[in-house]
C-alpha cells in the first residue's frame, strides 16, 4: 500500500471494471473521449454500411471533369477519374474497415490462444510461446507486411492474413499477463480443487475476466490495422479490385492530384484514415484507463494545495 | 513558554473526481513540546497521516486546507507552499515507511541525504560526503554502505537511511510515519531502539503516527486517537492504556492481541462512516457498545478532563451510574 | 562486472533474432513457389557468364538445404545477389541507400524525442488543465495520423517554400561541399519533419504517461517532504526515473520509424531505405527486396539491443 494516498473514498467513483457485462458501454457512457469516439466510430460504420444506397453517385460513374474542383453538388470535388470524392470515400471506408475488422479479428483469435496457452499452462508452454511472440516482436511488421504481400500477391483475403498474422504478439502479451494473474486468484484455485476441469474453468471464469481488456486491446488494434491497410494499399500491394480508403490516397498519389492542385483528392482520405484511427484510439484508451485507473494520486504537480481562509481566530475558528 | 510545535484546527478537504468533497481531517489540534514524544493512533484512513502531512504542505492540488500551524509561534501554514518550504527538514523532518519506494531507486543513499545538506545551505562536497557518514553511523550503518543503491539495503537498513537522512538538517521535530510497519518484528525492535536513542540524545521531539498500540505505549509520553478525521481522546498514554474515557480507544486497546491474556482478540464491528457527506451525532455512534439517544443527535466536543486529558463523548457528562 | 549476465544474455537473444531473421528471410524468398522469385540469376540485361557466376555462387542447382548454407556464407561476404534493376551488386546499393536514410531519420527523430519529452513533461506537470488536454489531443491527432497522408498534406502546405522531391536538386552542377550540404539540407526538411510530427505525437503520451506514473511514486512525497523546489524534484527525481520506462518504450517504436520511413521516402522520393523498398516491390526487384528488408530487420534488432544496454547503464537494480 503506498504511503498516504489512498485518498480514502476517492475511489468509490473508479471501480475498476471488472466484468464484461455493459463494460465497453460503461465506457463509453462514462468517459467523454470514449463517447466522441464512438460517436465517430458509429458514424463511419453506418455511412460505409449503407454506402450501396446512399451515396450520391455511381462509384465508377463520371460525373464531371478529372479532378473536378469542390462545388455545391459536389462538396469534396472529383478524383481524377471524375468521380465523386464523397461517393469514393464512403465505398473506401467499407473495404478499410472491413480489412480492419477482419484483421483484427485474425490477430485476436491468433493472440488471444497463444496468451490464454501461454498464461494459463504456463511452464514450458509459456517459455516456448514466448519466445516465438519475442522473435515475431523483434521483426518490424511494415517491412515484413510488404514482403509478403509482395511475393503472395495482393488480393483481400491476403492483406486480412497478413496484416493478422503480424499484430497478434501485441493481444497475447496483454492477454497472458491478466491471465496469469487471474489463475493465481483464490476462486479459480477453489474452483480447481472443487474437480472443475480446466475448460470449464477458462470459460466461466478467466474468459469474462478478460474480455473487457480484450475488447480494449481489440479497439486499439484495429486502429493499427486500418493503418496497416491504407500503408500497404499506398505502396502499391492493395487488392487493385477494390477502393479502400488507402487506395483512394494511392491513386491521387500516383495521379499527380498535387501537381495539379487537386488537394481535395488527397486531404478528404486521409483524413477520413485519421478519423478512423483517432476515434479507436480513444475508445481503446479510454477503456484502458478505466481497467487500470491510476490509483496513486501525483505528489507533485503544478498547482499546489489550497489554504481556506480562517473565519474568526483561534480555538473558536470554524 | 509557548510549544514547540502547535496545530489549531487543522481541517484538510478533498475534492473527489465526480464532484463533492472528502472531509479527510476535521478540526484537529494538539501540541508538542520540546523533547515531547506524542503518539497518534487510530485505524486505516482516520486521517493520521494526512494530519501529518498536512503541516508541512505536503498534501495534492486537490486538497484545501483551514487551520493554523505554529512552530515556535509562527504560523508556517499562513503564506502556502511557498512560505512553508523553507520550514521542511530543517525545522520538521518526516520518516516515511522506508520498506516503500521511500528512497530513490536510482541514487545513491549517500547522494540522497547529501541533497537534504546542500538544499538547506548546511554542506556541500566534500564538507556533504563526511557529514552524511557520520549520520550512516549514528544510525548504525557503515559509511561505505552509502554508496550504494536503496535496493541493495535490507528493509530495515533503508528504514535506518531514511532516519539518519532526516536527522541531516537537525529539525526540532521528528515525525514518524508508521516506521515499522511492514518490517520484521526483531527489525520493528531495533529501530523503534534507534529511534528512542536519537530522539534522546538530540533532544527531538517526537509524533509518532501508528495504528500499533504498543509501539506507541513503548516510545511515547503522550497519545491522540484519531477517529474519522477527528482527535476523539487525548491523554497520558498510561492514563488511555488503564483509564480510556472514549469507547473507541477502550475498544482498541481491547482489539490489541495480548500474549499473555488468554481471551480471544476482540474487534470492532462494522467500518468508519463516510466521510464526503456530513456527519450528524457522534461518528462512532454505530459501532459503539455504549452508544445512546443523544449519541446519534449531537456531536460530542473534545472536553477536558483535567490531567492533560481531554475525550469527545457524551459518556464524559453523564453523571457516573446513569445511562 | 555488474550485470555481465544481463548484458549476455540480451546480447544472446539479439544474435538468435538475427538468425531468425536471416532464417525467415530465406524462406521467405527461396523457399516460394515458383522460380521468378528465387532465381537470384534472372537479372535483366545481365550476359550469360553473369547468370552463370550467380548460380553458382548462390548453388541454385542445389538442394534447398545447401542453398541455405551457401546463402549464410554468402552474407558473411557480404554478397546479397545483384539487383534486377540496374545490374549491380545489392550490397552497394544498399550501402549508399543506407547512408540516406540515415541521417534524415536520425533528425525527424531527435527532434520528436526533444519535443515530445518537453511536452509530456509539461503536460504530465500541468495535470488536470486545459495545457494538459490541449496537449495529449494535439499529440493523438498527429499520432492518429497516417504518415504518407502527412506527409503530402506537408507537401501541399510548403510548396514551393521547401522542395518536396528527392535528396538533391539536380540542377546543381559540381557544387562545392557547402553548397551541397545546404541543398541537402534543405531537401530533408519535409520528410524528416514528417517523421518527427508522427513520433512526436506517440512520444509526447509515452513520456506524459511514464511521467505521470513516476510522480506518484513515494520518493516524490519525501524528495518534497525535504524542501526541494518542484522545478528540482521533476528534473532530478521524476524524469531521471522516467527515463527508464522511456527509454523502452522509445525502443520500441523504432519498428514503427522504420515503417515510417518506407511511407515518407516514397512520398519525397528520398533516395533511402525506405524507397529501396518500394521501388524494389513496383519493379519485382527481388534481390533488392531481399536485401532491403534484412538490412531493416537487422537495424531494429541492432537499436533494441542498444536500448537494453542503454536501460541496463540507467537503472541500477539490474545486478548479476
Amino acid at each position: 500500500m503506498s504511503m498516504v494516498f489512498q485518498e480514502p473514498g476517492l475511489l468509490s467513483g473508479t471501480q475498476p471494471i471488472r466484468t464484461l457485462r455493459g463494460s465497453l458501454w460503461k465506457v463509453i457512457r462514462g468517459q467523454p473521449s470514449a463517447t466522441i469516439g464512438a460517436f465517430i466510430l458509429g458514424s463511419f460504420i453506418v455511412l460505409a454500411l449503407l454506402a450501396p444506397w446512399v451515396a450520391p453517385y455511381g462509384l465508377h460513374e463520371q460525373v464531371g471533369p478529372v479532378y473536378g474542383h469542390p462545388s455545391w453538388s459536389h462538396p469534396l470535388g472529383l478524383d481524377d477519374g471524375g468521380v465523386d470524392m464523397v461517393t469514393l470515400l464512403m465505398w473506401g471506408a467499407r473495404i478499410s474497415l472491413v480489412v480492419g475488422f477482419a484483421a483484427t479479428f485474425v490477430s485476436i483469435v491468433i493472440g488471444g490462444t497463444v496468451g490464454l496457452l501461454s498464461g494459463y499452462l504456463g511452464g514450458k508452454t509459456d517459455s516456448v510461446l514466448m519466445r516465438i511472440t519475442d522473435y515475431f516482436l523483434a521483426i518490424p511488421d511494415v517491412p515484413l507486411m510488404i514482403v509478403v504481400a509482395a511475393i503472395w500477391g495482393p488480393s483481400l483475403t491476403h492483406i486480412i492474413i497478413v496484416i493478422g498474422v503480424l499484430l497478434w504478439t501485441g493481444t497475447a502479451r496483454v492477454v497472458r499477463a491478466q491471465v496469469k494473474s487471474i489463475r493465481e486468484r483464490v476462486y479459480v484455485k477453489r474452483a480447481r480443487s472443487l474437480g472443475a476441469g480446466n475448460v470449464r474453468i477458462v470459460v466461466r471464469h478467466v474468459l469474462p475476466q478478460i474480455a473487457p481488456l480484450l475488447i480494449a486491446n481489440t479497439v486499439l488494434t484495429i486502429a493499427v490495422a486500418i493503418f496497416d491497410e491504407t500503408a500497404l494499399a499506398f505502396l502499391g500491394l492493395g487488392d487493385p479490385s477494390r477502393i479502400s480508403l488507402g487506395k483512394v490516397i494511392e491513386n491521387a498519389f500516383q495521379r499527380t492530384a498535387i501537381t495539379s492542385g487537386a488537394w481535395w483528392a488527397i486531404v478528404p482520405p486521409g483524413a477520413a484514415v485519421a478519423l478512423l484511427i483517432l476515434s479507436c484510439s480513444m475508445i481503446g484508451r479510454a477503456m484502458e484507463d478505466a481497467l487500470n485507473p491510476r490509483l496513486k494520486a501525483a505528489h507533485l504537480s503544478a498547482r499546489s494545495f489550497r489554504l481556506r481562509p480562517l473565519v474568526g481566530r483561534g480555538k473558536d475558528a470554524v | 513558554m509557548s510549544s514547540l510545535l502547535e496545530v489549531e484546527e487543522l481541517n484538510v478537504w478533498f475534492d473527489l473526481p465526480h464532484g463533492g468533497t472528502l472531509h479527510a481531517v476535521q478540526g484537529v489540534s494538539f501540541t508538542l513540546d520540546r523533547g515531547e514524544r506524542l503518539g497518534l493512533v487510530g485505524e486505516s484512513g482516520c486521517g493520521k497521516s494526512t494530519t501529518v502531512l498536512g503541516l508541512l504542505g505536503l498534501l495534492p492540488p486537490s486538497a484545501e486546507l483551514s487551520g493554523r500551524v505554529l512552530l515556535d509561534g509562527v504560523d508556517i501554514l499562513a503564506g502556502g507552499e511557498e512560505s512553508v518550504r523553507p520550514h521542511r527538514w530543517v525545522d520538521l523532518a518526516i520518516v516515511f515507511q522506508g520498506a516503500m519506494n521511500a528512497l530513490n531507486p536510482v541514487q545513491t543513499v549517500q547522494a540522497q541525504i547529501a541533497e537534504a545538506l546542500e538544499v538547506h545551505g548546511l554542506a556541500s562536497g566534500r564538507a556533504a560526503r563526511a557529514r552524511v557518514g557520520e549520520l550512516l553511523e549514528s544510525v548504525g550503518i557503515p559509511r561505505e554502505r552509502g554508496e550504494r543503491y536503496p535496493h541493495e539495503f535490507s528493509g530495515g537498513m533503508r528504514q535506518r537511511a531514511a532516519i539518519a537522512m532526516a536527522l541531516a538538517c537537525n529539525p526540532s521535530v521528528l515525525v514518524a510515519d508508521e516506521p515499522t510497519t511492514a518490517l520484521d518484528v526483531m527489525v520493528q525492535a531495533q529501530i523503534l531502539e534507534l529511534l528512542d536513542a536519537l530522539c534522546r540524545d538530540f533532544g527531538l521531539a517526537l509524533l509518532l503516527v501508528t495504528h500499533d498500540l504498543p509501539v506507541v505505549a513503548q516510545l511515547c509520553d503522550r497519545s491522540a486517537v484519531m477517529y474519522a478525521g477527528e482527535i476523539v481522546e487525548h491523554g497520558p498514554v498510561d492514563a488511555l492504556f488503564h483509564d480510556p474515557r472514549h469507547p473507541y480507544t477502550r475498544l482498541l486497546f481491547a482489539a490489541t492481541p495480548d500474549l499473555h491474556a488468554n481471551g480471544a482478540p476482540v474487534s470492532i464491528p462494522g467500518a468508519p462512516p463516510r466521510l464526503d457527506r456530513p456527519l450528524v451525532g457522534c461518528p462512532f455512534h454505530e459501532r459503539c457498545d455504549r452508544a445512546f439517544g443523544r449519541c446519534t443527535l449531537e456531536r460530542p466536543l473534545l472536553r477536558g478532563l483535567g490531567g492533560e486529558r481531554a475525550a469527545a463523548c457524551h459518556l464524559n457528562d453523564v453523571p457516573a451510574g446513569v445511562v | 562486472m555488474r550485470g555481465a549476465d544481463y548484458v549476455i544474455k540480451r546480447t544472446a537473444f539479439a544474435v538468435i533474432t538475427v538468425f531468425v531473421a536471416l532464417t525467415l528471410n530465406f524462406a521467405l524468398f527461396r523457399l516460394a513457389p515458383g522460380s521468378a522469385i528465387t532465381n537470384l540469376s534472372r537479372v535483366p540485361h545481365a550476359t550469360p557468364e553473369t547468370k552463370l557466376a550467380l548460380k553458382k555462387q548462390f548453388g541454385l542447382d542445389k538442394s534447398k538445404g545447401e542453398q541455405y548454407v551457401i546463402y549464410l556464407q554468402q552474407l558473411a561476404r557480404g554478397n546479397l545477389g545483384i539487383s534486377f534493376e540496374n545490374s549491380q551488386p545489392v550490397s552497394s546499393n544498399l550501402r549508399v541507400a543506407l547512408s540516406n536514410t540515415l541521417p534524415m531519420v536520425a533528425l525527424g527523430t531527435i527532434i520528436a524525442i526533444v519535443f515530445g519529452t518537453l511536452t509530456g513533461v509539461i503536460a504530465a506537470w500541468r495535470r488536470g488543465t486545459g495545457t494538459e488536454h490541449l496537449t495529449v489531443s494535439t499529440a493523438l491527432g498527429f499520432y492518429a495520423m497516417p504518415t504518407h497522408w502527412l506527409a503530402l498534406m506537408l507537401v501541399i502546405l510548403f510548396a514551393g517554400i521547401f522542395p518536396s522531391g528527392g535528396m538533391t536538386d539536380d540542377f546543381l552542377i559540381d557544387p562545392s561541399w557547402f553548397t551541397h550540404v545546404k541543398d541537402v539540407a534543405y531537401h530533408m526538411t519535409l520528410p524528416a519533419l514528417t517523421l518527427a510530427l508522427v513520433l512526436f505525437g506517440e512520444y509526447t503520451l509515452i513520456v506524459r504517461s511514464a511521467m505521470l506514473e513516476t510522480l506518484g511514486e513515494d520518493y516524490i512525497l519525501t524528495a518534497r517532504a525535504k524542501g526541494l523546489k518542484p522545478r528540482t524534484i521533476v528534473r532530478k527525481h521524476a524524469l531521471r526515473n522516467a527515463l527508464l520506462p522511456i527509454t523502452t518504450l522509445i525502443a520500441l517504436s523504432l519498428g514503427y520509424i522504420v515503417a515510417g520511413s518506407i511511407l515518407v521516402e516514397t512520398v519525397f522520393s528520398w533516395p533511402g531505405i525506405g524507397r529501396a523498398v518500394y521501388q524494389a516491390v513496383l519493379q519485382r526487384d527481388y534481390p533488392m527486396l531481399q536485401g532491403a528488408f534484412l538490412v531493416l530487420t537487422l537495424s531494429v534488432v541492432f537499436f533494441n539491443l542498444l536500448a537494453d544496454l542503454l536501460y541496463f547503464r540507467l537503472d541500477p537494480r539490474i545486478t548479476s
